[in-house]
């Protein structure tokens, strides 16, 4: 077992012009841990995500997952990551089975055993009866599905996924959260992005909240939210406070719609 | 109200330019340098002919008002260049009713580039031909509802067959139809032209009755009433404008009709249906019982065309490969351009090698006949120029139909050299084959039979050199190629398909010239010395390898470390 921790950030950093998206970022996750990003819109998230899995090159910093710096042995690194991107742009003339058997066989994975994964995972997650349908055809829950089956596929040692649970039904993201507690159970880790705080409650035992490219709490859960509620103590500690209403007193009164 | 999306639409073309950069300005540009002579052109056609001769005037007007009406009608259509910054669905929400949103849509759809051009070269014909009185308002009317007919038919067309094509197999082959009736109207177009050509028929007397034919079209009738109006015949130019105006309405009634069904409906939830599937799937097993089955095709995953499963192998460079002959097929755009390239390809050999035939005499040993027996046995060789209409439809922007879904293969760790192989491998099968095949019909038709293994060796040589350009063109100057899932008719903005227009057709000439020392060596052995020609197989062979490996490699070592910067390329544009 590696003693180094799953993911380690030092300095990481992207602008975007004069948008400083992502500012000197510095994090630890131990392995074998459910680490929850939370942050609200714009806040860095999907940026950091995209730097740390290879698909964005960040302006400064290192990123080391598992013990392997990213961007400087790519290849090596990414052999030990899965990722579930936010947009979930998938190659839409596929078929379901066609896609996982295109990403296993990318990672140089052995056909049969691609096959044998790629039929449990579409069972467990309730699309083999639409393992033959083109994903052009997929509701919005059954590619976020397909897409989380083929981050499974070549059993990664670090999961990222960008906002798992978003515009998804209840049934599916309870299927999803299953998926994920068995794998980490196994001492696997995974990082994920939300907006919704109860289920970063329930499932994460680590969290970090970002505001404007910074992180400005992390900790296991109970330290960072202190006895109140995660969203209580996110909305503190990101400062939303309460909006000045005066100036909307028009607002919900019968008189004042035009 | 109507002046509110007019000031909406000014400010959707101003931000679509500063979002652009400067690409996006330079295609302007250069496509505004395109189309500049058309415009004074038009103008000076219409304002200066008839002064001189009003006869030939008279046809030019019909011509020019037929031509531009056409124009409009076949233009978003055929090329997905009409401009959807203002879609209608994206208003359904506002309180607006049908009728003000179809009288500013259509005040909208009057602002642009595109329009301004037409009418102002729509005006040369009030110079051209309005005479003093009240003829002149005559002629200006006619010119104005000529303008209206364009654009009313334009939006009527792409708004109602955007309201039939809701479902995503119906815009598949909407797709299909379209670019392919397309392609047949230019062949036909083109055949009927030389057939013509030496017959009995005067080319006059052709154009006379043509032009007495499209008279009685709503564009030809807005010509009609505008020579009527000039030459004094007030009652018939009356009548004439009355007929294209109850066009127009019609069609905008049309229109209307098909708009406020377009709000108000829903868009099916695609239901996700069973594919018809014809060959076996590892992985689509209905029940979970019949894992055996999976397990016993596993060798060769179901992604693999069956009649492949020899040529590609299950690895990266394999897979690859196989998605790639799957998008071929699958992929709207991809298809067309396969389909009209293979058209192509077999339709042009053909057109030179039987156009080319000496008379009704069957082909036997002729005189000059050094290979093979038929008159021209070296007309083997155009079959090549399916080579070329393959490749440069298809080869230059490989990464176009992964889009931003390119992302799978880079956090895939893996070399990206082999996708390129893998791409080329997916390319090289169908246009060899292509060539293949079309080099044996005319080796049949000719009986240059000896001349097949010849270009079969230089289409190896000529593919090499189209894929190396490619490849370096793909990774270069990548861009996404449109979906056709959400807007069908969406192009890429204005101006950004002419900056692609202009490095496509710097990579054709680079590859062009990468082939003339192959040129060189098989135009020494058709003229003077034949062994050149021996000598041009295998040389041709290994030039093409040679150059496909050098490619490969400039562009596989590029990319290795920049496939962030291709995804990004490959991204639609975000507003970060």
């Amino acid at each position: 077992m590696n003693s180094a921790p799953a993911l380690s950030l030092r300095g990481l950093r992207k602008a975007y012009g004069p948008k400083i998206a992502v500012d000197w970022l510095s994090l630890d996750v131990p392995h074998g841990c459910f680490f929850g990003l939370v942050g609200p819109n714009g806040a860095g998230k999907t940026t950091t995500l995209s730097m740390v899995t290879g698909l964005l090159r960040p302006d400064a910093g290192t990123v080391v997952v598992d013990g392997v710096e990213v961007w400087r042995d790519p290849a090596e690194a990414k052999r030990h990551i899965g990722v579930l991107p936010e947009e979930l742009r998938l190659l839409e003339r596929l078929s379901g089975d066609e896609l996982l058997t295109y990403n296993g066989l990318l990672r140089g994975m052995d056909p049969a055993t691609v096959a044998e994964r790629s039929a449990e995972l579409l069972a467990v997650l309730g699309l083999t009866e639409a393992a033959s349908t083109l994903v052009v055809d997929y509701s919005h829950g059954m590619r976020k599905k397909l897409a989380l089956a083929s981050a499974l596929l070549h059993n990664p040692r670090v999961l990222f996924l960008d906002e798992p649970f978003e515009a998804i039904d209840p049934v599916s993201a309870r299927t999803i959260r299953l998926l994920l507690e068995r794998y980490t159970g196994g001492g696997a880790t995974v990082v994920f992005s939300s907006h919704v705080m109860t289920v970063v409650e329930q499932l994460c035992d680590r969290v970090g909240i970002m505001h404007n490219g910074r992180l400005i709490a992390e900790g296991p859960l109970d330290q960072v939210r202190a006895g109140r509620s995660l969203e209580d103590a996110f909305v503190e500690l990101v400062g939303a406070g309460q909006s000045d209403t005066e100036t909307l007193g028009w607002l919900g009164s019968s008189s004042g719609s035009s | 109200m109507a002046w509110v999306f007019v000031r909406l639409k000014l400010r959707l073309l101003r931000n679509g330019l500063r979002l652009g950069g400067w690409q996006q300005i330079a295609g302007l540009v250069f496509a505004g340098l395109l189309a500049l002579p058309l415009v004074p052109g038009g103008f000076a056609l219409l304002a200066i002919l008839p002064r001189h001769d009003p006869e030939a005037g008279a046809t030019a007007a019909m011509a020019v008002f037929v031509g531009v009406f056409a124009g409009w009608l076949a233009l978003p259509l055929f090329s997905a260049t009409l401009d959807t910054s203002l879609d209608p669905a994206k208003l359904a929400l506002l309180p607006l009713r049908p009728r003000q949103l179809a009288v500013g849509l259509f005040a909208a759809a009057c602002v642009g580039l595109g329009p301004l051009g037409t009418l102002l070269a729509l005006l040369g014909a009030v110079a051209g031909f309005a005479p003093a009185g009240l003829g002149a308002l005559l002629v200006v009317a006619a010119v104005l509802l000529e303008f209206a007919l364009c654009v009313v038919t334009a939006r009527a067309v792409t708004t109602v067959l955007s309201r039939w094509l809701r479902s995503r197999r119906a815009r598949d082959l909407v797709i299909l139809v379209v670019s392919l009736s397309a392609l047949l109207l230019n062949l036909t177009l083109q055949v009927v032209l030389r057939a013509v050509e030496p017959g009995r028929l005067s080319r006059f007397g052709g154009l006379r009755t043509t032009g007495r034919v499209l008279g009685w079209s709503p564009p030809g009738l807005a010509a009609r009433a505008l020579v009527a109006g000039s030459r004094g015949r007030l009652g018939a130019a009356v009548l004439e404008l009355l007929a294209v105006a109850a066009v127009v309405a019609l069609l905008g009634w049309w229109w209307y009709g098909s708009l406020q069904r377009l709000l108000v409906t829903v868009e099916p939830a695609s239901a996700p249906r069973q594919q018809r599937s014809t060959e076996p799937r590892p992985v689509g097993a209905r029940r979970p019982g019949t894992e055996r089955e999976g397990a016993r095709r596993a060798a060769r995953p179901g992604l693999f065309p069956r009649p492949l499963w020899a040529l590609l192998p299950a690895n990266r460079l394999g897979v690859v490969a196989a998605k790639e002959l799957r998008y071929f097929a699958r992929h709207p755009r991809l298809r067309v351009q396969w389909l009209t390239a293979g058209l192509f390809a077999i339709a042009l050999p053909l057109f030179f090698t039987l156009s080319s035939r000496p008379g009704p005499t069957p082909p036997g040993p002729g005189p000059g006949a050094g290979f093979g027996g038929g008159q021209h046995p070296h007309l083997v060789f155009t079959a090549l120029i399916g080579i070329y209409v393959a490749v440069n439809q298809t080869v230059l922007n490989q990464f176009g139909a992964d889009g931003a879904a390119y992302w799978s293969n880079i956090v895939a760790s893996g070399d990206p050299q082999d996708d390129l192989a893998g791409k080329s491998l997916a390319l090289a099968l169908p246009t060899l084959t292509l060539v293949t095949a079309v080099s044996l019909l005319i080796a049949a038709i000719t009986g240059g039979w000896a001349w097949v293994p010849l270009t079969l060796c230089l289409a190896v040589g000529l593919l090499g050199a189209a894929l190396a350009v490619g490849m370096f063109t793909s990774v270069h100057s990548a861009f996404p190629l449109p979906g056709g899932t959400t807007n069908l008719w969406g192009g890429r903005g204005s101006g950004q398909g002419c900056a692609v227009g202009m490095t496509q057709l710097l990579a054709m000439l680079a590859a062009g010239v990468l082939c003339v020392p192959l040129g060189v060596l098989v135009g020494i052995g058709v003229a003077w010395w034949h062994p050149a020609l021996v000598l041009a197989a295998p040389v041709a062979v290994a030039y093409g390898v040679a150059l496909w490996r050098f490619g490969l490699f400039l562009a596989g070592d590029w990319l290795r470390g920049h496939q962030p910067d291709l995804l990004a390329a490959l991204s639609p544009r975000r507003a970060a």
